[in-house]
């Protein structure tokens, strides 16, 4: 541009001077000159548009050029920006759909993403230590036991379906405890069948891992452990009210079903039990609650229908030591109708816990040598009270540790001193012809204290000491139940437990 | 023991009993967020005059296959409103929560609203995008969800389909050279119809985005009726979004009664005049004929009678392995 300008200047000054001298020689030419002039000045300024057009219009295809290239680019940045913005997106939702796993204090437990598949694995080990004191004729009671090995499968299917499978290697013989499906409509109405805890006892109710001393009480003695059957159970308002009621095989006393029938009945199990101010405001009452069971079977014959044998060798009742004070003659058998009733209560306020239960079982019985026929009328009862001395809340489920174990940091976890009171008495009617006086006592009374350990929320450590007195037996001989009846039975019970 | 039973059954139906509250279910598509807003304010009012209970509803949306998927897998809708028949009928087979037959059991085939898919174009149109050949052309930028996942992308992949072959004295070769052209000028492929819009409306990207005509609309609605354009093409298809009862599920939560009339209460007046506002198609006539400004004229075509049906329809195209499998290949 400034080139045509000076360009432009200069002709005109060549030209104007040239004019001036011209004018001196001839005024005709003037004219003509000066249009000449015009004329070419004309041309060049329109030389002169045209390249300034031009260049005009150079330089708006580079700028639009440009412009394309940069929407271009903008695009495909935007493009790439969204493009990551998806796959993050498709990233979260991938994560929220793949499967769980987590590894904690509650076993390992792996699930699908919507939680409706849950498989866990836990596991239960008890290791105890018991010492009789003062039982010279007993050999062999002493020393450490493995009382429970339990690897625990449960989980769901399809959301509504539960089952558990828990075996058991802590005795001479592995023993499947618990193998069972659960549907569940809601939580106020499921169904349960396969092998299961009876809904009877309290405390044989309460899981093995929160149980206040090694072994259950004499009410135990009376009360199903496990059987086969189905029940229809739920918690109503998330526990004020639950309800259990099924039919089973039906077991002896204190027996764990052997995974089949042993005669043509069935027994009829229900218990109910509330918890009337749990979802209530009232902090002192909230932990209170009580109910009744019962269990009702015709037609038990033979020997499988008595109680369990445990620590003898013929059906019978166990100390809480796991001596048998109580057995049957060997010519006695169950013989018809056999009930139980056991209303029972538990109350937890802080770190205080009472639980008690009575139960009654009256049992058909008959002595294959006379024919002669009884029913007999065997009663219990115990409470079970506890104090959290760190402070702790004490519940059926157990105790948590507000300070687990850790000593670089100071913490010792959970103290708990506990102390038990429980009663066996057996039917007077029992002796005449059916059980040996001599031999048998027809009642036994226990005591217990011990102290309890959580180091955290799967480690405990137990120690107790249980006294039971006997009423009647004791006679003179070395045959079980003779041996534990002779002297009051005094044991020191330890446990070192895990269970996650 | 019978009484026993009786005792517990009966305590149990007096705590149900006592309800007041109901909670719904609705597991709908990516563009009916807003629809659905309103509508179920409205129906919570309906309802409690009716029956004196209080009624909530919650809303669950994303791409119309991905949420019957959820549904198939465990979801629990009471209801479903999604894009396409065939999602729900995906719901009846595998997971036999409602029956075969859901879609005779309201009226218009279940579907108390239709739709159609359109084109949203920057304002001014810089393309000139008048009609799908101008949507294949070569450098104009096209946003469309995914249809493996999104009932709006089926029906866009479907519309465009059904142009071509129109165009093209029903050559299916020719059709199928058409939407191969279309897709390579697709950059972006969202999962739903909302992230499409988002796609476009908000991150700037493409030059037209095919849309279902309410998305659109409320695009404008939006984002300024200053930024973009709504372009009708000569031809487009008929989308008809069902709804269905979720059986199983609304029975298992006491709500079926609630359910049946959540859907029902659609075709009312109220439920059309809704439907209208948010840029559906109502069925009603005389709701239609009240908000035919809102709809701009259109051929359409029918999804049973061009393609044979949805069953069809998804198999040759859209399954694994089909048509869209075969002539799309992701630019990155």
């Amino acid at each position: 541009m400034k080139l045509n300008k000076i360009l432009l200047a200069t002709v005109l000054g060549a030209q104007l001077a040239f004019t001036s001298q011209a004018a001196d020689t001839n005024d005709t030419n003037r004219d003509a000159d000066i249009e000449a002039l015009k004329q070419q000045l004309r041309e060049l300024s329109k030389k002169v548009e045209v390249l300034e057009s031009q260049h005009a219009i150079d330089q708006q295809a580079a700028t639009n050029a440009a412009s394309t290239q940069i929407q271009q680019l903008d695009q495909q940045v935007r493009i790439l920006a969204r493009e990551r913005e998806i796959d993050q997106e498709a990233a979260t939702a991938a994560a929220k759909a793949a499967p769980k796993f987590s590894i904690g204090s509650n076993g390992f437990v792996a699930s699908s993403a919507d939680s409706n598949f849950v498989f866990r694995l836990n596991g239960l080990v008890q290791v105890d230590s018991r010492t009789y004191f003062n039982d010279d004729p007993i050999k062999s009671n002493d020393g450490f036991l493995l009382r429970r090995a339990r690897p625990i499968f449960q989980g769901t299917l399809y959301r509504d379906f539960d089952f558990n499978f828990t075996p058991d290697f802590g005795g001479s013989s592995v023993q499947i405890f618990d193998a069972y499906g659960n549907y569940r409509y809601e939580p106020w109405l499921q169904v349960r069948t396969g092998k299961f805890k009876t809904p009877e006892g309290l405390e044989q109710l309460q899981a093995d891992v929160n149980t206040s001393f090694n072994e259950r009480s004499l009410v135990t003695d009376l009360v199903p452990n496990r059987d086969v059957g189905l029940q229809f159970w739920g918690d109503i308002e998330g526990g004020v009210l639950s309800y259990a009621a099924g039919i089973f095989n039906g077991v002896g006393d204190a027996q764990n079903s052997s995974n089949s029938d042993n005669n043509n009945e069935v027994e009829f199990v229900a218990r109910l039990f509330t918890q009337p101010f749990k979802n209530t405001d009232i902090p002192f009452l909230q932990g209170l609650g009580f109910g009744v069971a019962g269990t009702s079977e015709n037609g038990t014959s033979g020997t499988r229908d008595l109680p369990s044998t445990t620590g003898g060798t013929l059906p019978g009742y166990a100390t809480e030591g796991q001596q048998q004070f109580f057995a049957y003659n060997a010519t006695t058998v169950a013989n018809g109708e056999h009930w139980r009733l056991s209303p029972q209560a538990y109350y937890y306020y802080g770190p205080l816990s009472l639980l008690g239960e009575y139960a009654i079982s009256d049992q058909g019985v008959k002595n294959l040598t006379t024919g002669a026929q009884a029913y007999l009328h065997n009663t219990a009862w115990q409470v079970t009270g506890g104090w959290v001395l760190t402070g702790e809340n004490a519940s059926f489920n157990g105790v948590t540790p507000l300070h687990p174990f850790n000593l670089n940091n100071g913490d010792w976890g959970a103290f708990q001193v506990v102390a038990r009171y429980s009663e066996l008495n057996i039917d007077d009617d029992a002796f005449n012809g059916y059980a040996n006086s001599a031999t048998s006592a027809s009642a036994a009374q226990a005591w217990s204290v011990g102290m309890n350990w959580f180091l955290n929320k799967d480690v405990r450590l137990n120690a107790s000491f249980t006294h039971t007195t006997f009423t009647g037996g004791g006679g003179a001989g070395i045959i079980a139940p003779a041996t534990v009846t002779q002297q009051p039975e005094n044991v020191f019970f330890t446990r070192v437990q895990l269970a996650f | 023991m019978k009484s026993l039973l009786k005792i517990l059954v009966a305590a149990s139906l007096a705590v149900s009993a006592g309800a007041k509250e109901i909670k719904l279910l609705n597991v709908s598509y990516d563009p009916t967020r807003e629809l659905y807003v309103d509508y179920n304010a409205a129906f919570t009012k309906y309802w409690q005059g009716k029956s004196g209970d209080t009624v909530t509803v919650s809303q669950s949306h994303g791409g119309s296959g991905k949420q019957a998927q959820s549904v198939i897998n465990g979801l629990e809708a009471d209801v479903v409103t999604l894009a396409l028949a065939y999602d729900i009928d995906a719901i009846s087979q595998q997971a036999k929560l409602l029956p075969a037959d859901w879609q005779k059991r309201l009226p218009d085939n279940s579907t108390p609203y239709t739709s159609t898919i359109v084109f949203l174009v920057r304002k001014g149109n810089p393309k000139s995008i008048k009609d799908w050949d101008d949507v294949v052309k070569k450098g104009v930028s096209v946003v469309v969800p995914n249809p493996k996942t999104s009932g709006g992308a089926r029906w866009a992949y479907l519309a465009a389909y059904a142009y071509a072959l129109e165009k093209n004295n029903h050559d299916d070769a020719a059709a199928r050279a058409f939407i191969t052209k279309l897709y390579k000028n697709v950059p972006v492929l969202d999962s739903g119809a909302r992230g499409s819009t988002v796609t476009f409306a908000q991150r700037g990207i493409g030059d037209v985005l095919l849309a279902w005509e309410n998305e659109a609309h409320l695009a404008l609605k939006e984002f300024g009726a200053d930024k973009f354009d709504i372009i009708t093409p000569s031809l487009s298809i008929l989308a008809e979004p069902p709804v269905a009862v979720v059986d199983k599920n609304a029975k298992r939560h006491g709500t079926t009664e609630v359910a049946k009339a959540y859907l029902d209460y659609l075709y009312s007046d109220e439920g059309q005049e809704i439907a209208a506002k948010n840029f559906y198609r109502p069925r009603n006539e005389a709701i239609a004929a009240k908000y035919a400004g809102n709809f701009n004229q259109v051929k359409l075509v029918n999804i049973d009678q061009e393609f044979g049906g949805w069953a069809k329809a998804q198999k040759a195209h859209f399954a694994d392995g089909g048509i869209f499998d075969q002539i799309f290949q992701p630019q990155n």
